[in-house]
């Protein structure tokens, strides 16, 4: 056969170890129940009690997307934590890297299966919860209409503009991706934990501890800088900390959907950043540890 | 000579043992020198370091010292892997797939697409004898038809040198023999193979040279027939021989000074014995049935 010159780098291959590895985690049980469990309680913010129609988005919001956040990061930490380990002792991983594949390509393929499924999964729950929203904005627009029959025209469309501007708004979609870019960390995260960890109990176990610390950073952080002060020791340390543990906090746009205040268009675009620039430093941790593996 | 397949030289392997200042030498000092279109086995005992060495020699495990090159090229670098094709111990798949997917997915690893990898994957489940179960899932496979599985993963790119960790464990005596025309018919066509194994016997037919571990140690090294060659004896095998004959042999020898060693009858061997017995039609229908039976779900 004719042999081409090696690639450094090959998408195809990152694809095809992705694909397999995407195959593999649909085929595994408790994907569907965690998936269902969360478009239940997505389905169910339909009929959460309410006072007033702003009161009634808020909490269908806050709802929806604390689902679709809680469900992707512990799909993202239990996804992740059996890949590598699974590969060893199928003996799979000697196959596949003896094959021409680097190990980079090898550990960004897994990942690339993981980030698949969890942006299919956060579609399937998107889907749903513009359904759901979209049903109720059209039932509160039909009441508002009823009740307001006989006001003047101008406040009656007012009042229907309000109840629009409530439901799908400019920041609906940065929320939803933020949401997605946080479970994205939460996976390359447990990727690399599992690099080393010699269990996966111990990979669940610290990446669910890195997730709950990530959450509370900031607010650690700020509490630090007025206790510390900000001297270059004192940065330096907390630089440490946000490598090791990624302020998962800022990725929460619920808070402010749910406040209702817009999310500036320029703190999306740095906090995905960021996010992004997280992925790719645990992917580079991860195939440097696994590079130096003994197999 | 021609150009080295594989070449190893002063390679060790130190695995150190956790909470111990203890370390196992898994190989130590090893050098190897294989041929381009050799078909070279690797023997020894459980432990004595085969599958350390072979996993060196791929690049999987990195040696403590030494070097280890595959055509030339260093184990440590990717490139080296192009042209090889490597079945592990006992290997276990993904179990989630089928036959036909396990074998694409190692086809695009090695940059096979379209109409080609089609056909390959076709023509690699026929020479395995595995088209029958090429759409079932690997959970539902047997040992031996996971080795077979392993065994076309290993050639799916056409390699020029294959490397193969006990090739025939769990593979019953048919499967073992195909296996061993296998390896011939590549050896013919130029494939430098490098194996491991404890069947000796096997490892006597297909092997050109063979090399021995203890505990890691290449113990004794060469040429399967000088290995095993009694220089000084020559063995006669008559048919309908008459009785007088054979005394008349035994006094002719007598006269020239040689000794007769033994007269004996001789064996059909276990596995001939074997193979006649389980397969009265053509083999080539008995694979298919033999798996037919094995799982019907
Ligand atoms: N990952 C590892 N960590 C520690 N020790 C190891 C490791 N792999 C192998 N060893 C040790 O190295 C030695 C050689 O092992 P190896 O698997 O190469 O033997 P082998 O000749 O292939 O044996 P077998 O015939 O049983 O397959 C053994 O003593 C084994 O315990
Ligand atoms: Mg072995």
């Amino acid at each position: 056969m004719q042999q081409q010159q090696h690639r450094a780098f090959s998408f195809r291959r990152v694809a095809a170890i992705a694909s397999i590895t995407l195959t593999e985690l649909t085929r595994l049980r408790v994907f569907y129940v965690l998936l269902i469990f969360a478009l239940v309680l997505i389905g169910s913010s339909m009929f959460m009690a309410r006072m007033t129609f702003q009161q009634e988005f808020q909490v269908l919001k806050d709802i929806s997307l604390g689902a679709m956040s809680l469900f992707t990061s512990i799909l993202a930490i239990v996804g992740t934590a059996r890949l590598l380990p699974q590969d060893v002792d199928d003996r799979a991983v000697y196959t596949i890297l003896a094959k021409p594949v680097p190990r980079f390509e090898y550990i960004a393929g897994k990942l690339g299966g993981v980030l698949s499924l969890l942006a299919i999964s956060m579609l399937v729950m998107t889907a749903l919860f513009c359904a759901v929203l979209f049903a109720r904005q059209q039932a509160v627009l039909a009441a508002t209409a009823h009740q307001m029959t006989g006001l003047p025209p101008q406040e009656l469309s007012d009042a229907l503009a309000n109840v629009r501007a409530s439901t799908f708004n400019s920041s609906l979609l940065p929320a939803i991706l933020l949401v997605y870019i946080k479970a994205a960390i939460v996976a390359s995260l447990t990727l690399f934990i599992s690099t080393f960890a010699t269990s996966t109990i111990f990979t669940i176990v610290v990446a669910v501890f890195v997730y709950f610390i990530g959450h509370l950073q900031a607010t650690a952080r700020a509490f630090w800088l007025s206790e510390h002060g900000g001297g270059w020791a004192s940065r330096t340390f907390l630089a440490v900390v946000a490598l090791l543990f990624p302020d998962l906090q800022l990725f929460d746009g619920v808070d402010h959907l749910v406040a209702g205040t817009a999310i500036p268009m320029a703190l999306f675009v740095k906090t995905a950043a960021l996010g992004c620039f997280y992925v790719v430093i645990y992917l580079l941790l991860a195939t440097a540890v696994f590079s130096g593996k003994e197999l | 000579m021609s150009e080295l397949a594989v070449s190893v030289v002063g390679m060790s392997k130190v695995y150190p043992v956790p909470f111990s200042r203890r370390a196992v030498v898994a190989v130590r000092e090893l050098n190897l020198a294989i041929a381009s279109g050799e078909v070279y086995g690797l023997l020894g005992p459980n432990g004595s370091g085969k599958s350390t060495t072979l996993k060196m020699i791929l690049g999987l495990v990195p040696p403590s010292r030494g070097r280890a090159e595959i055509f030339g090229r260093a184990s440590s670098d990717v490139a080296s892997r192009e042209s090889v094709g490597f079945l592990p111990e006992s290997p276990y798949f993904p179990k989630y797939l089928t036959g036909t997917e396990t074998l694409r997915f190692y086809g695009k690893l090695c940059g096979l697409r379209g109409e080609r990898l089609r056909a390959r994957v076709g023509e690699l489940l026929e020479l395995v004898g595995l088209a029958s179960a090429a759409d079932r899932r690997l959970s539902g496979y047997s040992k031996g038809m996971l080795q077979r599985i392993g065994l076309a993963q290993a050639l799916v790119n056409e390699p020029r040198l294959l490397v193969l960790d006990e090739p025939t464990a769990g593979v019953d005596p048919a499967g073992s023999r195909d296996i061993r025309d296998l390896i011939l018919r590549l050896k013919e066509r130029g494939t430098t193979v490098l194996l491991s194994s404890h069947l000796l016997e096997q490892v006597q037919e297909v092997c050109d040279r063979v090399g021995i571990l203890a505990n890691g140690v290449l113990v004794r090294e060469g040429r399967v027939e000088e290995l095993l060659a009694v220089e000084n004896q020559t063995e006669l095998i008559l048919e309908n021989a008459p009785a007088e004959l054979l005394m008349q042999i035994a006094a002719l020898a007598s006269t020239s000074g040689a000794r007769l060693v033994e007269q004996r009858k001789p064996q059909t061997t276990l596995e001939r014995l074997f193979l006649e017995a389980t397969q009265p039609e053509d083999s080539s229908k008995r694979r298919t049935s033999n798996a037919e039976h094995r799982r019907s779900d």
